[in-house]
């Protein structure tokens, strides 16, 4: 091949391995929690900041977290974008109806929780406006119990 | 340039195929805790971090920004090393460069790999992935004939054929592959932190199905889920912090090309010829001020993947002279109470969480060296000078750090 | 004490969406082209630091194949699988320890025809958490993090599109740039289509395939290499946690406790007046000021401000990107590596139709992870102090 020569064929080689992850001591419980319509998250009693989702370590106080608290499953919302596509393996795809996916701060927490805003107008969402947990009917033990969050009322 | 050295050292309680209890950040974060307990530091000593692993295994990248409260590493500066088996050693060479450089002067350097999470062979042939995938779309036979054939079962094919040039070489018989293995899994029966924990016969090893011959099943490595933290410090540092310091006198580093084991273009060199091996030595011995490494080391932690490589490198690294090793084996020299014990750890070999693999050779020189080895390995012998080694890529990287009881003079 | 460390050569490819050459091909014309123009060979160059990452290269061990073509061939030889600027900061490193006198710092990546970018940011995500509900990727964080600052500081979207529209005339006048457009305006960036609201298309960066290399060498060896070496002067990174609910996405605490160590390393009070030009790694036009306000190149949310003026034009008071930055071209592992190089050329004057007037000191970014976890910052300055 000589320099500045062109390529004119591809290999497409999808990469598409399976790997089975552990969730770990606080997702697990978490989950767990879920399918009982609560939802737990763990509080530093250095810096008193209620985390969620739950997570082994408080970075910045170098505490390993064991105080778990319920929170929810009310919240605010504190930043939301409006989708007007969705990824699909990375690809961006148009999608009909666009989508809220909001920051929320549920009522005890110190974090904010990545969410999807169903039952809602994109053009009614604002920041402060009060959300609520729906939960799956019935549970299946997975992150998915925490479906998504609508308005309050 | 400044001396540096190693003050401390935690592993994971365990390191065994199935970590199920706990996810990737928290495994890595026992090792972080348990270096801290064991030095009595906080992270607040800390000023930089260096982190490895192979993230194919897993499938996260850059796994240091998703664990980084996990490692105590929030404000820190922090750099992701990667280098294939070579990945702890060079983890940890980097702690060492960010420290004689004057830059910083304690450095966390944190290895690992969880590799029941994801398939080990799927990402070690991951490694010619590309050319792989582009064979099976011209039908070709990966697993068997000729071609990709040799990774057949992962890195063993591959191996067979350097441990068959090894012995051709070297004169010695495929019992001493036997021998090696026995004697590195009793090893590995002494140590906690070792993966396969089984004391071992010659008749047990040899009683085990041919892989691909001359290689064993019970010549091969496990796949293993742990984590390694080391952490380093300058002289004037670790004065004030540490009771017993294990130096890093010596570093060396070389990287060959593919063509070792290169078995997609055919080129292939002969992979027990390990040049590379000796280059890399022989940087460290000279910045070590080692003339005669076979009388000046004291003890030897290799990278054996398969048992031969430990006899292998003994050579390849000057410890003794070419075509010796076997006969360094059969009259005892490289066991725990011989004149060089050579991986009183259980080597690779017993365990192996591949990111942290070539970092666990030299965190076993240093605690040697300390004498704080926890577990019954410990060699009766003063261990004055280590060598570790580390060795990876496609057959094509090699790293070696020489540990000492006592700083170079500068 | 510490050796003083320069950038004693740099060369680029032009970056594109499709580079047209396989791999292995693009570095060694890169590095040899590189070699040539300076008059070396690979005999000449220490240590090989090698910059990329399993995931873009689809491979286990991504420098399996990359070191022969670099010259690395029985050299002493690592990879940083990181931003560039980390990488270059390493090869820095490895010659202040005082072991080597000279490094190569390469970079490669594909993300224009051999990957999707955004896919190998989902691979970033906590696997057992965030990938699994698959709410987040890398334009929603993005659009997050450009809500949190937009309202606390009330920008609106009129002046994101007069950044975008800056960075993409500045790429135009970059024969290395993949995506310039001479007159664009923030009403032609307003009329791409919405990812993720406050982001348009034109506001993320274009998938891009490239490579950089940079030779760094000791002072002893340096002016032996080029008349005008290029002193690297100080540089500092910082992280900060994963989790994006805990986090204030309206500043950017790591890149200034990042740009807080260069600076003093530096010996730099007041960056604001101290710094000439500025090369940040950008991923969305919203990302220009929070990096630019932790660096402390601009006022605390002045955004607005900045972006009203013109301040941060080629011509302004403090130029940021004159290449055109990650709107006009934003291949992964290369990205810190190119502008750590476009500073080089900034302060040797070779910078062309995007050159700055009289710059003796720059400073160049780089970052990893969503909204810029991990931040990267290097001062590089004419004078060797």
């Amino acid at each position: 091949m000589k320099a500045g020569e062109r390529i004119v064929a591809h290999a497409v080689v999808p990469l598409d391995f399976t790997y089975n992850y552990r969730v770990g001591q606080y997702i697990e419980r978490y989950i767990k929690a879920l399918g009982e319509k609560k939802i737990m998250a763990v509080k530093c009693q250095d810096c008193g900041r209620v985390f969620v989702p739950p997570r082994k370590i408080c970075g910045t106080c170098n505490r390993i977290l064991d105080e778990w608290v319920e929170v929810g499953p009310e919240g605010t919302i504190e930043i939301f974008t409006i989708g007007h596509v969705k990824l699909n393996k990375g690809l961006v795809e148009k999608i009909d109806k666009p989508s809220i996916i909001a920051m929320v701060k549920l009522d005890g927490a110190s974090s904010l929780l990545p969410c999807v805003i169903n039952g809602l107008d994109p053009e009614k969402v604002k920041k402060g406006l009060r959300v609520k947990a729906v939960f799956k009917e019935p549970p299946e033990d997975s992150l998915f119990d925490l479906d998504h969050f609508e308005p309050v009322g | 340039m400044r001396n540096v050295g190693i003050i401390g050292v935690g592993y994971t309680p365990v390191f065994v195929s199935k970590r199920k209890d706990v996810n990737l950040a928290e495994m890595v974060s026992e090792s972080v805790e348990a270096v801290f307990r064991n030095t009595g530091l906080s992270p607040d000593d800390i000023d930089a971090i260096t982190f490895g692993n192979m993230q194919t295994f897993e499938g996260v990248n850059l796994p240091h920004l998703l664990m980084s409260e996990h490692i105590r590493a929030v404000d820190k500066p922090i750099i992701r090393i990667a280098t294939g088996g070579t990945t702890g050693m060079s983890t940890l060479q980097a702690a060492y460069y960010y420290v004689a450089s004057g830059i910083y002067d304690v450095v966390l350097a944190v290895s690992w790999e969880k590799q029941s999470e994801g398939d080990s062979q799927v990402g070690l042939a991951g490694i010619v992935m590309p050319e792989a995938m582009v064979m099976v779309q011209h039908g070709m036979d990966l697993l068997g004939g000729r071609g990709m054939g040799g990774m057949g079962g992962g890195s063993t094919g591959a191996a067979a054929y350097q441990a068959m040039s090894y012995l051709h070489h070297s004169g010695a018989d495929p019992e001493h592959i036997d021998k090696m293995a026995a004697l590195e899994r009793s090893n590995a029966a002494l140590n906690p932190y070792a993966h396969l924990r089984k004391k071992t016969t010659v008749e047990d090893v040899q009683a085990t199905p041919f892989i691909s011959w001359p290689l064993r099943y019970g010549h091969t490595c496990p796949t293993s889920d742990g984590a390694t933290a080391c952490i380093v410090a300058s002289e004037e540092k670790a004065a004030k912090l540490a009771d017993k310091v294990a130096w890093i006198i010596g570093v060396g580093c070389c990287t060959s090309d593919p063509s070792t084991a290169n078995f997609i273009e055919g080129q292939m060199t002969d992979p027990a010829d390990q040049t590379v091996c000796k280059i890399a030595a022989k940087k460290a011995y000279e910045m070590a001020g080692i003339e005669d490494p076979a009388k000046e080391i004291d003890l030897a932690e290799l990278y054996d993947g398969f048992a031969h490589q430990s006899l292998m490198w003994l050579e390849k690294l000057g410890l003794c002279k070419e075509g010796e090793a076997h006969k360094l084996l059969d009259r005892g020299v490289l066991n725990i109470d011989g004149d060089l014990p050579t991986n009183p750890s259980g080597g690779v070999f017993s365990t192996n969480a591949i990111g942290s693999s070539a970092m666990n050779r030299a965190t076993e020189c240093a605690l040697q060296i300390m004498r704080k080895i926890e577990g019954e390995h410990q060699v009766p012998k003063t261990v004055k000078k280590a060598l570790a080694h580390g060795w990876g890529g496609l057959f094509q990287y090699v790293t070696v750090m020489i540990l000492s009881d006592t700083p170079r003079k500068i | 004490m510490e050796r003083k460390v320069a950038v004693v050569g740099y060369a680029m490819t032009r970056q594109a969406s499709d580079i047209g050459v396989p791999r292995p091909i693009m570095l060694f014309e890169l590095v040899k082209g590189l070699f040539d123009q300076m008059g070396i060979t690979r005999d000449d160059i220490d240590t090989f630091v090698l910059c990329s990452n399993d995931f873009q290269c689809g491979r286990t061990i991504s420098n399996v194949f990359e070191d022969t073509p670099v010259g690395a061939y029985m050299k002493d030889e690592t990879k940083v699988e990181a931003d560039g600027v980390m990488a270059v900061m390493y090869g820095a490193i490895r010659i202040m320890s005082g072991l080597y006198d000279t490094a190569l710092v390469v970079g490669n990546s594909l993300g224009g025809s051999e990957f999707r970018p955004y896919l190998i940011m989902d691979y970033q995500l906590h696997p057992a958490y965030d990938r699994q509900l698959g709410i987040l990727n890398e334009p929603v964080t993005a659009a997050l993090q450009a809500k949190a600052y937009m309202e606390k500081y009330k920008i609106t979207e009129d002046h994101l599109n007069k950044i975008a529209a800056r960075l993409l005339r500045n790429a135009a006048k970059n024969p290395f740039a993949l995506r310039g457009k001479e007159d664009a305006t923030p009403e032609y960036i307003a009329s791409s289509e919405y990812l993720y609201e406050p982001l348009r298309e034109l506001h993320c960066y274009p998938f891009t395939d490239g490579a950089c290399a940079v030779v760094l060498a000791s002072d002893k060896r340096a002016k032996a290499l080029t008349d005008k070496p290029v002193w690297i002067k100080g540089f500092g990174d910082s992280i900060e946690g994963y989790f994006l609910g805990d986090r204030d996405l309206s500043w950017s605490r790591s890149a200034k406790v990042a740009a807080d160590r260069a600076y003093r390393m530096a010996g730099i009070s007041n960056p604001a007046k101290e710094i000439d030009v500025a090369e940040i790694s950008i991923k969305f036009a919203s990302q220009e000021p929070i990096i630019c306000e932790a660096l402390g190149l601009f006022p605390e949310g002045s955004g607005a401000e900045v972006a009203d003026r013109g301040l941060a034009e080629i011509g302004g008071e403090m130029p940021v990107c004159p290449s055109g930055g990650g709107l006009g071209a934003y291949p992964f592992s290369a990205m810190g590596l190119i502008r750590v190089a476009e500073c080089a050329k900034q302060i040797n004057g070779e910078a062309g139709d995007i050159q700055v007037k009289d710059v003796k000191t720059a400073v160049a970014h780089g970052q990893d992870g969503f909204c810029a976890q991990h931040n990267a910052v290097m001062v590089l300055s004419s004078e060797e102090g």
